[in-house]
């Protein structure tokens, strides 16, 4: 990759994006003779079968004198039928860049000049970050077909257009002095995208937007002040546990390139204190995803999401509580249902009247408040509460969810519909 | 094909051995007279590759030199003038034919010559139904190559489907011959299908690697090491494709086992200890390399190349290593000095695709120094040599 250089320029810049090199993986033509030299049921013949070996064994000693180009016909291992010899290559292109990698740039200054070239300031600077600057300690001088060579690395924080500047102010064969400045510009694009879902657990689901596969280093969830997090894995298939293999390999995480998605559960535990004080009103904030994952022979890359936010928790004034329901529950004959009122504010509320309303379908209900439909309470204190008790009875076999229950403050002249978890 | 390709005045009863050492047999099976004549003599290297097929040692010999162009000329010349007199004389000339086009990345052709093939589990390629050429011999001589290239060639066509699904197939025609063989208790018979076993799923993995496709390559790689869990050359590739993978921890256990297990003294069988402890340094300079510690990694390099001048994959690495070092200078003299001195391992397709990435961040005129290059290598190298590398 190079810029345009204006003719009248003795220096030049080269530059060559310097990521992780990778190894080459391409499938061979390569052969075992005895696949290629006789028929493939030879060796049934046991008189026949050693002699054949000894005429192909030969054929693998290798001497120094070797000037054959065997090596690119005859197979010596069967897993050098991978392809995979274990040569690295050199990034081939520039590649995408990715929010949260490292991007690291050889820059190469040459002199394709005949002359001399005295004091070169060179500067590198992205974003009008200064990488390198050389101009305290000047490079004294670049022979004619010479270079001078330096390696920029710098942690890629922000997407969209970045332009690699480099200049070099020097003085040429003539003495005059000269001001070099070229442009390298490229993109850098959101290589996840984090959608998130939270009930009690947090489901995260990543998804790959690159033209790698990513394998994920780690995932963690860090939680916020009121919240603990763990993260739930599914159990190992037991087959594949066991083995020699699985005690040096254990199957990675990757995410395929191009929309592969991985999700991820955490449990959220609200933390050891004051449980109940974190019923604030707004805003939930849950905590952040710390995501590190890496590419070709480990080259890195990490972002943290947003603060996640749980779903507003209401506050509410007053609240209904089950506090104790008979296990067994005959039909149509009454039963009692203790009740708690709780009340969250800081003032005197009450009194109520509970009811059991009859809400919307014309059915009869499931469980009906049996006698009085209205049951009286008295005043709760502020953060204080009280229990009742209810009559119901119930009308239909089965699992019932009891619901529809109003609480009526009466001074207030304000109802509120209530669902305690009553089934 | 034709099944009967005698040539004209010779009595088949009296086929003769196109052999130096000539033994007027009694028998005339071709093959049996291999077997006789050693066991009439005091050495086995009397028998010779020409004793199994017309002028195999010949063949060989191109193949080892890479002149794959003189490979198709012989065999055309041998069809032309009708030198081959044997069916599984013309199934071999076939099978080197298909392989040479392969090598020269002719693959239409290789695939139209494969299609002019009958089936290959047909009976025409069997001993048994010649009786008059092969009066006590029976089986297959369908060299297995054959089956490979089979499956190979379409997706060199751009049907990669096609060929994972050949392979596959491939793989239980194995198993099952396998199981017969043992059956039979042909030992000898059973560790060559073995072999093969094995050389299809290396296949597989390579074909599943190449795509990226992690989880299958994982999973055939581990069941390979499961059979043979001191395969020390296995298990380190299992490391490299973890490390391409990014999963270092992983790549690193990989490596540590395979230093123990060679500590232990095992993996002679493969290599020689020259070859096992370079393996061990280049999967530690790998780690180091990894950890951005390349002068380290270039020591490691260093020493392998001090005990195998010609570890091609040391001398690669380490101008990688130096040009991570800011070293550009010195990663092209190391590329570059081992062309002159190894020339037949050095001469590498990606060893030269590294070199020309060398050259065009190194020089301006760069063009000009990739030409002399290219002409060197034209000069040098063998047919099959893939010329695009250079990128002129």
């Amino acid at each position: 990759m190079s810029g345009a250089t204006a003719g009248s320029h003795s220096l030049a810049f080269r530059v060559m994006r310097l990521c992780r090199p990778s190894f080459h993986v391409e499938t061979p033509l390569l052969l075992n003779p005895n696949d290629l030299f006789f028929g493939e049921d030879l060796h049934d013949d046991l008189s026949l079968s050693s002699h054949l070996n000894d005429l192909t064994s030969s054929l693998f000693h290798n001497s120094d004198s070797d000037l054959s180009y065997k090596s690119r016909f005859l197979l010596p291992h069967s897993s050098d039928a991978i392809g995979l010899s274990g040569l690295l290559v050199l990034p081939q292109s520039f590649g995408a860049i990715y929010l949260g990698e490292m991007f690291c740039s050889y820059i190469s200054i040459n002199n394709s000049s005949n002359f001399e070239v005295r004091d070169a300031e060179i500067q590198t600077e992205r974003q009008r970050i200064l990488l390198l600057d050389t101009s305290k300690s000047p490079v004294e001088s670049i022979r004619a077909g010479g270079r001078y060579d330096f390696i920029v690395e710098h942690d890629v924080k922000e997407l969209g257009g970045h332009t690699l500047v480099c200049t070099a102010l020097y003085s040429d064969g003539e003495g005059e002095r000269k001001y070099l400045p070229q442009f390298f510009k490229f993109n850098v694009s959101n290589p996840l995208s984090v959608r998130t879902k939270e009930t009690t657990f947090l489901e995260a689901c990543i998804e790959n937007h690159t033209k790698s596969n990513l394998y994920m280093d780690q995932v963690e969830f860090e939680a916020a002040q009121h919240w603990t997090a763990t993260m739930l894995k599914a159990d190992e298939h037991p087959s594949e546990n066991n083995t020699l293999a699985s005690e040096i390999f254990k199957p990675p995480i990757i995410i395929r390139s191009g929309g592969g998605i991985q999700n991820y559960l955490y449990q959220l535990k609200p933390s050891a204190q004051g449980s109940a004080q974190i019923k604030v009103e707004g805003s939930n904030v849950l905590g952040k995803l710390q995501i590190t994952w890496r590419t070709n022979l480990g080259e890195p890359g990490r972002l943290q999401t947003q603060q996640i936010l749980g779903s507003p928790i209401m506050r509410k004034e007053i609240e209904l509580q089950v506090a104790e329901v008979p296990s067994v529950i005959i039909f149509e004959r009454p039963f009692l249902v203790q009740l708690n009122l709780i009340n969250q504010t800081d003032r005197t509320l009450g009194p109520f009247e509970v009811r059991l309303s009859q809400s919307d379908s014309t059915e009869e209900k499931a469980v009906m408040v049996n006698g009085l439909q209205k049951m009286a309470v008295l005043k709760v204190d502020a953060f204080a509460s009280t229990k009742f008790h209810l009559n119901l009875i119930a009308t239909k076999l089965g699992v019932q969810k009891v619901t529809g229950f109003t609480v009526f403050d009466i001074h207030e002249k304000k109802a509120y519909d209530l669902s305690p978890d009553l089934e | 094909m034709d099944a009967t390709t005698d040539a004209p005045d010779q009595d088949p009863q009296q086929q003769s051995l196109i052999s130096d050492f000539e033994t007027l047999s009694l028998t005339t099976d071709p093959l049996i007279n291999t077997a006789a004549a050693a066991a009439d003599t005091d050495t086995t290297t009397l028998t010779s590759l020409d004793d199994l097929c017309y002028e195999l040692t010949s063949l060989q010999d191109l193949a080892c030199k890479g002149s794959w162009l003189s490979v198709l000329d012989k065999v055309s010349r041998a069809r032309n003038l009708s030198l081959l007199s044997l069916p599984h004389e013309h199934l071999t000339y076939a099978t080197f034919n298909i392989l040479a086009l392969s090598k020269l990345r002719r693959f239409s052709e290789a695939a139209s010559e494969l299609s002019s093939l009958d089936d290959l589990n047909s009976s025409i390629y069997h001993f048994e139904t010649y009786p008059q050429h092969y009066p006590n011999r029976t089986g297959s001589f369908v060299p297995f190559s054959l089956r490979f290239l089979h499956a190979d060639i379409p997706s060199k066509l751009g049907n990669r489907n096609e060929t994972l699904d050949r392979l596959y197939l491939l793989l239980d025609f194995v198993r099952t011959k396998l199981d017969e063989k043992m059956n039979q208790k042909l030992v000898n018979s059973v560790n060559e299908w073995r072999r093969r076993e094995i050389f299809v799923m290396n296949c597989l993995i390579g074909h599943h690697l190449s795509h990226k496709e992690f989880s299958v390559t994982l999973k055939l790689v581990t069941e390979l090491i499961r059979r043979d869990s001191d395969d020390v050359i296995m298990l380190s590739k299992l490391g490299y494709i973890q490390m391409q993978l990014g999963d270092l921890d992983g790549s690193k256990r990989s490596f540590d086992l395979v230093e123990e297990l060679i500590k232990a003294g095992k993996g002679g069988a493969l290599w020689s200890e020259v070859q096992l402890r370079n393996l061990v340094s280049r999967n530690k300079a790998l780690e180091y390399l990894v950890a951005k510690d390349y002068v380290s990694a270039v020591r490691e390099y260093d020493e392998c190349v001090e005990r195998d001048g010609s570890d091609i994959v040391a001398i690669n690495n380490k101008a990688l290593s130096l040009m991570y070092l800011r070293d550009l200078a010195d990663s092209v003299k190391v590329l570059e000095s081992s062309l002159e001195s190894v020339p037949t391992v050095a001469l590498n397709e990606t060893l030269v695709v590294n070199l020309c990435s060398m050259y065009e961040l190194a020089y301006v005129n760069h063009p000009d120094i990739k030409r002399t290059l290219s002409k060197w290598i034209a000069r040098v190298a063998p047919d099959d040599f893939d010329a695009s590398c250079t990128r002129i």
